[in-house]
């Protein structure tokens, strides 16, 4: 009996199986572990059987298929609770296309499995676009061209073939691919720089797979740490014009006004009127790259002066808050301030909520009013309280000890070792205590400067909290006093002071100064990659036409360039073309047979089209015996050349003389009176 | 009621007698050359489109420029696969074109001699008659390859192959470029040999032999190898049995055995049974090397023998009062 297995030539199958393997891989870390895992058994069973038909283990038939198919789907939907969703949708194509290779008996569903396969490559590619990950893409997208390659050369089945299945191997196959694919380069470049982009999206994938990374709108005094362990960035920052000092980036996030005594809250209690702000000093232009969070937060240097162009809210803490969370690199250009000013007073909102009391921490309180009566002011109570954090022995450290329900005196007066939550945490609650207002401030401080790109690198592991405080005449003030117990963090990460704050290969890393430069290399491809391809849009595409010395373009002017481009092309693909298979040339031989045709028609003998030329010779000889001499023997000469023993390559001379002798052939038209004769 | 079936047919007629009016009859040698090749995408090639709009879709959507460089990368990439298609077919050609007769009823064999002239291999070459599905080859560079095509050929007469395909959908299977061949090529079918009627005398000797019948009386010659037409009655089933090849028994007819095989001889039948009979006579008297003549209204062919003989006897009563008939 024939099995499956048969109906098909195993290297098409096999390059289908491969193409889908790829795609599968590059999916692999988003989908639950078993559904690649199942995708590559249902995979290797259909390879068994085609490869061993004879011992094969036997293909299954609809009804396990059908069966498998549904508890696959169930699988899906047990995980995720929706088909719907970049990941769940991942899962199902992964799981339909292993089922289709298992089913797969002829040349159209081998097709279809690489059709499954591209979109499992487009799957990736929406989910990641990195630099890293480019060539992957691009090396699936061969495989996938390949495989088509391979399936269209496949034998028939059940067809004697002649000379089939030998010359065009797997290697013509990667070669032509490859070859086509280079080709294909200038079209795609041209497109992708010319395509006109549309603004906005018409559907979206929900995206419920993503980890949520850096800073949240809560802290514990230590929930900072966990953060500053990562290596990963959190944005780029490229300034146009120079940079603030070192000092000075201080990278505005969260804003948290409410405590319960351990944690800090984000508790949204307004809208309140922002207080009118005088913007003093440089503006500082620059651009961010943000890389995805899922979280809504965006980051600005200090105070930012007005809301940035995207789909983002400036609230009246001067936090950027997304529309979306962010889970693709982000872009924006902002402008922001280092000196500003409020001379207004606070409103009675914003004091009762930054002023509300810390529950508990008697000592703290006693301290507290205590030292406010001491100090004159306000401001001079900041500083009387900065000078305690400054000499009472306080330890900046990535391992504090846990702190007791009284968290603030537990730190204050007992284990006076802390990083940067608890100084910020501690400090907050003094002036409120004193009821000067206060509020906790997260976000990142300082980052690495890559020489090599020009831009500055923010890590998570520059994550950082600091205060501000409400001082009249001066508006909202910003005291980071952990820079008053450890001043050095100021000018440098955090990775110098506190070496174990980092894993240990990020640790290595920063050991190796030529580590560092390349990884510095490597992180500006990156950045240039993200700016300039990944975050191409319609203002880049303009910016290229002006470059290229089109005032004031548009959107037809992208369409021109595509249309003109895309002629370009073309020819130049005809002509590539056009030069490898040189214009087929007739034959020698049959030229100079039409010609001695031509010329006996001309004098009116025509010959038939059933007429070979001997039949025609003996035409000939019937109308005009006077010129069958010369005729019949090149009739009959060709008749030998093109008929008779080695005429598969005739002699090129034989050839050249034949042509020669039907030049010279003279055949007058027969005249019925002839003076002469 | 029109269907789409009848739509399709109508247009490829359509087409046909508008690509037979453009390039005419064509004389063998052939090379294709750029005007005559025609191309369209195949249904791959459509999936493809689609499969490509989808991708560009998305990229658009999420404004996903690695999405739309792929997309376009692989746009690209089935636009020049059509040119490949195109050019896979260029250069290549027919060299030589010959149906051999054949028995009604049984497939009769087209040979083509593919050749092509580029410098490069020609893949998967598919020669077709009519819209039939293609037999493929591949053609080395500057090389060639024959390939059988086999004719259905169910009633006696002629079958005319008005023009032949040659088409491919390498590489990639996007698009088919295919291209045709106008030639007047004709494929006698002779009458099926079939009749049980023992084979006449040369009746205008002696009558009288007719009766007698013919094998009995020859000469032993010796075996040879079975041919196509060859009657079941003289094979030697015996040595078959001993798992020889199919052999024949060859007897020779002394020369006095002149037979006249007469269509107006034969019982009252269907012209098409009579017909059948006298080509089991003729196969028959070939095979025992006797000498036969045939009669049959309108045409007489005086007795002789050999493969010429045989075939113009066959070729008369292919031909009478036969229906053309168009592959």
């Amino acid at each position: 009996m024939k099995t499956r297995g048969e109906a098909t030539t195993l290297r098409p199958l096999a390059w289908s199986a491969v193409a889908f393997a790829a795609g599968t891989l590059l999916n692999a870390d988003r989908v639950p572990a078993w559904v690649p895992v199942a995708a590559l058994i249902l995979a290797s069973w259909r390879i068994w059987a085609a490869w061993r038909p004879a011992r094969s283990l036997r293909l299954p038939g609809t009804l396990v298929r059908s069966v498998l198919a549904g508890l696959m789907v169930l699988g899906v939907l047990a995980r995720f609770h929706t088909l719907n969703g970049l990941s769940a949708g991942t899962a199902l194509l992964i799981l339909m296309g292993a089922s289709k290779l298992l089913e797969t008996s002829s040349q159209r569903d081998e097709r279809i499995v690489v059709g499954v396969s591209l979109f499992l490559l487009l799957a990736a590619v929406l989910d990641r676009q990195d630099l890293l990950r480019t060539p992957l893409y691009l090396a699936q997208v061969w495989i996938c061209c390949t495989a088509m390659a391979v399936i269209g050369y496949a034998p028939t089945p059940g067809r004697r073939e002649p000379g089939i299945g030998r010359g065009f191997d797997d290697r013509s196959a990667l070669k032509l691919a490859a070859r086509t694919l280079l080709l294909a380069t200038p079209l795609a470049l041209l497109m992708f720089l010319f395509f006109p982009r549309l603004a906005g999206a018409f559907w979206s994938l929900p995206r419920n797979d993503l980890a949520t990374t850096g800073l949240s709108d809560t802290m514990t005094p230590g929930s900072i740490t966990r953060l500053t362990s990562s290596y990963d960035i959190a944005f780029r920052v490229r300034f146009q014009g120079p940079a603030p000092p070192p000092a000075m980036r201080y990278w505005r996030g969260p804003v948290l006004h409410d405590f319960d005594g351990e944690t800090w809250r984000r508790t949204f209690t307004g809208p309140y009127r922002k207080a009118p702000l005088e913007y003093l000093g440089t503006p500082y232009r620059y651009l961010v790259l943000l890389e995805p969070s899922s979280q809504r937060w965006w980051f600005a240097l200090d105070t930012i002066g007005r809301r940035p162009d995207g789909p983002v809210f400036l609230t009246e803490d001067d936090e950027l808050i997304g529309v979306r969370p962010v889970n693709d690199t982000t872009t924006y250009t902002a402008v922001s301030y280092t000196d500003v000013r409020s001379t207004a007073e606070l409103t009675a909102g914003p004091r009762r909520r930054d002023t509300q009391p810390v529950r508990g921490n008697p000592r703290s309180q006693a301290f507290a009013r205590d030292l406010r009566a001491r100090a004159g002011s306000d401001g001079a109570y900041v500083d009387a309280v900065l000078n305690f954090l400054r000499t009472g022995g306080f330890e900046y450290t990535l391992t504090p000890p846990p702190l007791g329900r009284d968290s603030v005196d537990d730190f204050l007066f007992g284990t006076r070792r802390g990083f940067c939550g608890h100084f910020a945490s501690a400090f907050v609650a003094l002036m409120r205590e004193a009821k000067v207002p206060a509020h906790v401030v997260t976000g990142y401080l300082g980052g690495e400067w890559n020489p090599v790109g020009g831009y500055l690198i923010v890590r998570q592991s520059d994550a950082h909290a600091w205060a501000e405080v409400w001082l009249q005449g001066r508006g909202w003030t910003r005291v980071d006093p952990t820079a008053v117990v450890e001043p050095e963090r100021l000018n440098r990460g955090i990775l110098d002071l506190l070496p174990g704050a980092v894993s240990a290969e990020a640790r290595l890393v920063r050991a190796s100064s030529w580590l560092t430069a390349l990884l510095q290399r490597w992180d500006a491809a990156n950045a240039w990659w993200t700016e300039n391809v990944v975050k191409y849009d319609f203002n880049a595409q303009i910016g290229i036409l002006q470059r290229l010395g089109i005032d004031s373009p548009d959107a037809s002017d992208l369409g021109w360039g595509l249309a003109g481009g895309l002629v370009l092309w073309m020819v130049w693909i005809a002509w590539q073309h056009g030069r490898s298979a040189p214009r087929p040339r007739r034959d020698r031989l049959t030229l100079a047979y039409s010609r001695l045709c031509d010329k006996l028609l001309k004098i009116g003998i025509e010959r038939a089209p059933h007429h070979g030329p001997l039949a025609f010779a003996a035409t000939v000889r019937q109308r005009r015996p006077d010129l069958s001499g010369s005729v019949e023997a090149l009739l009959s000469e060709y008749a030998q050349l093109r008929f008779g023993p080695g005429s598969g390559n005739p002699d090129a001379a034989a050839v050249s003389a034949f042509e020669r002798a039907v030049r010279q052939l003279a055949c007058r038209r027969e005249s019925r009176v002839d003076p002469l004769r | 009621m029109v269907s789409a079936a009848h739509i399709r047919v109508y247009w490829q007629l359509r087409m046909a007698s508008w690509v037979r009016r453009r390039q005419g009859l064509d004389v063998l040698p052939i090379t294709l050359h750029r005007r005559r090749i025609y191309i369209l995408p195949t249904r791959a090639g459509l999936g493809f489109l689609l499969l490509v709009f989808l991708m560009l879709v998305a990229g658009l959507n999420y404004a996903n420029s690695l999405a739309l460089f792929l997309t376009f990368l692989l746009g690209g990439f089935g636009l020049i696969s059509m040119h490949q298609c195109h050019r896979n077919l260029l250069g290549t050609g027919l060299r030589a074109a010959s149906a051999g007769p054949t028995f009604a009823s049984r497939a009769g064999t087209l040979r083509l001699e593919l050749e092509s002239s580029a410098s490069t291999p020609r893949y998967r070459i598919g020669a077709a008659i009519e819209t039939e599905t293609p037999l493929l080859t591949d053609l080395p560079a500057k090389g060639r390859q024959s390939i059988d095509l086999s004719v259905a050929a169910p009633v006696r007469g002629v079958v005319h192959i008005e023009r032949l395909k040659l088409t491919t959908t390498h590489p990639f299977g996007l698009f088919r470029s295919w291209s045709w061949v106008h030639l007047p090529l004709r494929m006698i079918v002779y009458p099926r040999p079939s009749g049980t009627l023992p084979m006449p005398a040369d009746d205008a000797q002696d009558a009288g032999r007719l009766a007698r019948g013919g094998a009995g009386a020859d000469e032993w010659l010796g075996l040879r190898p079975f041919r196509d037409g060859d009657s079941p009655r003289q094979v030697d089933w015996k040595a078959y049995a001993r798992e020889a090849p199919l052999l024949v028994k060859e007897y020779s007819a002394s020369a006095s055995e002149l037979r006249l095989f007469r269509f107006d001889a034969l019982p009252r039948w269907g012209i098409e049974r009579r017909l059948e009979q006298l080509a089991r006579w003729i196969v028959d008297a070939e095979a025992q090397g006797q000498t036969y003549g045939i009669e049959i209204p309108g045409t007489r062919i005086e007795p002789d023998r050999g493969p010429e003989h045989r075939h113009r006897c066959l070729s008369a009563l292919a031909l009478h009062e036969h229906r053309e008939r168009t592959q």
